[in-house]
């Protein structure tokens, strides 16, 4: 702007950088490269040029979509790497860059790759579970055939020593046993295995069906067995049909089937039965010699990838981020060129040139990218440069409102007010060193944790580290000025003003000390820890410091307000808005300040409530014994009468003057306000040519402004008093753990009793002052700052400057 | 006299430390209006403090009791 650095000297973070719209126009062979190189550079927010198009419609809408292809490829390594217990380097020395199409193929070919050997090492392991199971069967299904036999012989055995008991039957015996021999020969099997949950009802369905002409044995299996199909460890048994004839077997295949029952064949040769199980061992061993090398293979496959899966993501990310902002870009008709605009700092203009400039060297472009500037209306993004100690208290300023574009920023005072409000409320220096000390650790151990992911918590804590140094550096300060550490006081300066009236200090229990001293110089007296009249004195002092802090940081807010004023030439808002809303606060709220600091001064027993009171109900009446000067109260009436002046004098000539001020630029008689005005309804008159001044819009606008102020000089003012709420609240929590807790401990004279108690101090010092205390002061702090400080000048209606910069893609960002 | 004297004192270090900042942290005019207004800011804040304190306790109204038992 023409009118900066001309009546103040700038300064670092009180007005946003100057910004500018920036036109530039990239031949189509080096766009690529000039954008990634300007997503390095971090400092150009491109507008989007094809809002209306659809995402299908833009110009390199298949290269995002061959990007979304890759990301899930590395989707599915990572998922893998997960399983397989891989996990992805952190470390990436390589700096060698793939492009988009090596990168593709690359990707391709892995993925190939893995699914071929997950298909070919799932295939291994069905066939191997299978033999696993046809193993088992061999094994159980052989020692029914061998009970059997020895079943058999004994019978046998049994049978001839009926036969020579009884000589005189031997025809009709050796007829059955021919007829036994006869069945035998007919019987056949079937063998196999079924879930164990399942061969209750698998037995009870085969007896039926065959109406129990079947003879069925089971045996249960020790282990769980992997089952082929499923893949999952599951509880089975053996089982063995023995059955007659074809139908019967049609319908226990049919049943095994229903149940999944696998099924294995068996031979009753007792030879054949040797070799087929020294068979399926062999092919086992094979089997498993040839899985584990399987593994092995995908796990090198993996941690091969995993070595690259970092530099694919952030690669990955960057050309879909590149591309993402390549279709904001007007393409030409020709097809030649690519039309870009957008905003950046004027700072950044030959940074910008020189990106632009290597960019079209690299690619060996016959033609260079054209960088102009644009001259636009538009209101610009706001754009603070900070650094890793203002970045904080900025974040503090922006969460309430981002600033217009050059409006006065509070986080200037932010800076040291903040912390300072804070310490205000949580003043105890011992509690300033412990947090002292937290600050300092994560100071100290800075580049470690920048560089590792925290906890939310956590995350919170270290982005505010600098907020905390300093909250602590005022705690201690004004821990110093309550004279409390862990709340008990000390004689640091010297020593107390008080003491007794006599030698005998009868009196100190009933009338109290007496002053013997000059004050105390630095803080609050030791004396007073302790005593019955200690919490009326503190309460009032802290209520009167709460007064007094409140209506200087509001005072410094209505003072910005000028600046501001100032600093877009708007004499409108000096004259009927800084001038009145100054006197009024001032006359008010500066008066009872003034008040405040003369009873101090002269000891006197004044009622304040009363002054002010009857300021307002009784201004002509005599002040008694309530007078504190000369003079007070013709000075009340004057205070009174221009309080009651400056209400309409904010109100009413404000939409007048806005008015004429139209009529005027309407007859076009006044056209050099049109480039120095920057107030925000004269710029949306200014953007719509023919917009219609409506008067009584504007005259609502100012009279909600003018009450808001008004009624928010009161209740602010009352708002400050939290500064005593909390103070009080701290000081009197830190004394109840002190006295209740530590000295009652030290009252037993037991060594166990004493370690209790210090560690239940401990506790509550950390888990109610450190933690929750300073959350609450910190609360308060934002609320002062937010509403009682910012609302007196800051309109915090401006946007945020995002720029395309691949820094800001975070590890969080979905690939 | 005590409160012009320390007074006095918080100006001194308050000079004092702008000097400091600005030999220390040198940085460009706009660096340096930026850090020598949050030295002031703090000064004047802990004299503030300060001050309020100390005026408070210059003519108290009412003095320490003891608690009885003491």
């Amino acid at each position: 702007m023409v009118n900066e650095g001309r009546f103040l000297p700038t300064m670092d973070l009180l007005r946003s950088e100057p910004m500018q719209l920036v036109q530039l126009i990239i031949p189509i062979e080096s766009a690529h490269r000039s954008i990634s190189y300007l997503g390095d550079l971090g400092l150009i927010q491109f507008k989007d040029l094809n809002a209306d198009k659809s995402p299908f419609q833009r110009t390199y809408a298949s290269q995002i979509k061959r990007c979304g292809e890759m990301a899930r490829r590395l989707r599915l390594f990572k998922e893998q790497m997960t399983k397989a217990g891989v996990s992805p380097s952190t470390w990436s020395t390589r700096d060698n860059h793939f492009d988009l199409e090596h990168l593709e193929v690359k990707l391709e070919e892995l993925e190939a790759e893995l699914l071929e050997i997950n298909a070919n090492n799932e295939k291994l392991q069905h066939t191997y579970n299978e033999l696993l199971e046809y193993k088992l069967v061999l094994e159980k299904v052989g020692e029914f055939f061998s009970s059997a036999k020895n079943k058999a012989v004994a019978q046998q055995k049994e049978l001839e020593f009926q036969t020579t008991v009884e000589g005189s039957i031997d025809s009709p015996l050796l007829l059955e046993q021919e007829e036994t021999t006869t069945k035998q020969i007919k019987l056949r099997f079937i063998s196999g295995l079924v879930h164990r949950e399942k061969s209750i009802p698998f037995e009870r369905i085969i007896f039926r069906a065959t109406r129990g002409n079947v003879f069925l044995k089971q045996a249960v299996i020790q282990h769980p067995v992997l089952d082929p199909l499923s893949g999952e460890k599951v509880h089975k048994n053996v089982f063995v049909v023995f059955y007659s004839g074809e139908r019967v077997k049609s319908k226990i295949l049919k049943i095994c089937d229903a149940f999944g029952a696998n099924r294995y064949p068996f031979s009753d040769d007792l030879s054949k039965q040797f070799q087929t199980i020294r068979e399926v061992s062999g092919r086992l061993s094979e089997l498993k010699t040839t899985i584990d090398a399987g593994l092995i293979h995908r796990s090198t496959l993996l941690q091969t990838i995993g070595y690259h899966y970092e530099q694919w993501s952030l690669q990955l990310k960057k050309e879909k981020s590149i591309y993402h902002t390549l279709n904001m870009l007007s393409i030409n008709v020709t097809k030649k060129c690519l039309l870009a605009e957008g905003w950046c700092p004027v700072f950044a203009t030959s940074q910008i040139h020189k990106v632009l400039e290597r960019a079209t060297m690299d690619c060996s472009s016959q033609v260079g990218a054209i960088f102009q500037v644009l001259e636009t209306k538009e209101s610009p993004p706001t754009y603070f440069s900070t650094n890793k100690f203002t970045s904080s208290f900025q974040e503090i300023v922006d969460a309430y409102g981002i600033a217009k574009y050059q409006e006065a920023n509070p986080g200037v005072y932010t800076i040291v007010t903040f912390p300072f409000l804070f310490a205000v409320m949580f003043g105890d220096w011992g509690h300033g060193i412990c947090l002292l000390l937290a600050a300092l650790y994560l100071i100290i151990r800075e580049k470690k944790f920048a560089s590792q992911k925290l906890g939310d918590i956590m995350e919170m804590a270290f982005g505010g580290r600098y907020i905390i140094m300093l909250m602590a550096l005022f705690s201690i300060y004004t821990g110093l000025i309550y004279n409390e550490f862990f709340s008990v006081p000390f004689e640091l300066f010297g020593p107390s003003a008080y003491g007794c009236r006599d030698s005998s200090c009868r009196d100190a229990s009933t009338t109290g000390f007496i002053k013997v001293r000059s004050t105390y110089p630095f803080g609050v007296d030791p004396k007073w820890h302790g005593t019955r009249s200690e919490l009326p004195f503190l309460n009032s002092l802290k209520m009167k410091m709460s007064i007094l802090l409140g209506v200087s940081q509001m005072n410094l807010g209505i003072i910005m307000s000028y600046f501001n004023a100032k600093y877009f030439e708007n004499n409108i808002n000096i004259w009927y808005q800084f001038v009145p809303q100054i006197i009024f606060l001032n006359s008010l709220f500066g008066y009872l300040s003034l008040l405040i600091i003369i009873k101090w001064s002269t000891g006197s027993q004044a009622d304040l409530y009363h002054v002010m009171i009857y300021m307002f109900l009784s201004p002509t009446d005599d002040l008694g014994e309530n007078q504190l000067f000369v003079g007070q109260k013709l000075l009340q009436l004057v205070l009174l009468l221009l309080a009651l002046v400056a209400v309409p004098w904010m109100l009413v000539p404000k939409p007048f003057l806005l008015k004429k001020q139209h009529q005027e630029r309407h007859q076009g008689q006044s056209y050099d306000l049109l480039y120095g005005t920057d107030d925000p309804l004269e710029s949306e008159s200014q953007s719509i040519p023919h917009d219609e001044f409506d008067f009584s819009e504007v005259f609502v606008h100012q009279l909600i402004h003018t009450i808001e102020f008004v009624l928010g000089a009161v209740s602010n003012t009352a708002s400050y008093l939290r500064l005593w709420a909390l103070s009080l609240a701290h000081s009197e929590l830190s004394s109840v753990f002190y006295d209740k807790v530590l000295l009652l401990a030290w009252g037993y004279n037991s060594t166990i009793v004493l370690i209790v108690g210090i560690f239940v101090f401990i506790c509550a010092t950390v888990g109610v002052l450190l933690l929750m205390e300073s959350l609450s002061a910190f609360l308060h702090a934002l609320r002062l700052h937010w509403v009682e400080y910012q609302n007196k000048f800051y309109e915090g209606d401006g946007y945020k400057f995002f720029p395309f910069s691949f820094t800001l893609l975070t590890d969080e960002d979905e690939l | 006299m005590g409160f012009s004297v320390t007074t006095l004192i918080f100006a001194v270090i308050g000079i004092v430390a702008s000097l400091c900042t600005r030999i220390c942290f040198n940085r460009g005019p706009s660096a340096n209006l930026f850090h020598l207004t949050l030295v002031l800011t703090a000064t004047t804040c802990c004299w503030m403090m300060w001050a309020i304190v100390y005026l408070a306790q210059m003519k108290p109204l009412i003095v320490p009791i003891l608690s009885e038992g003491e």
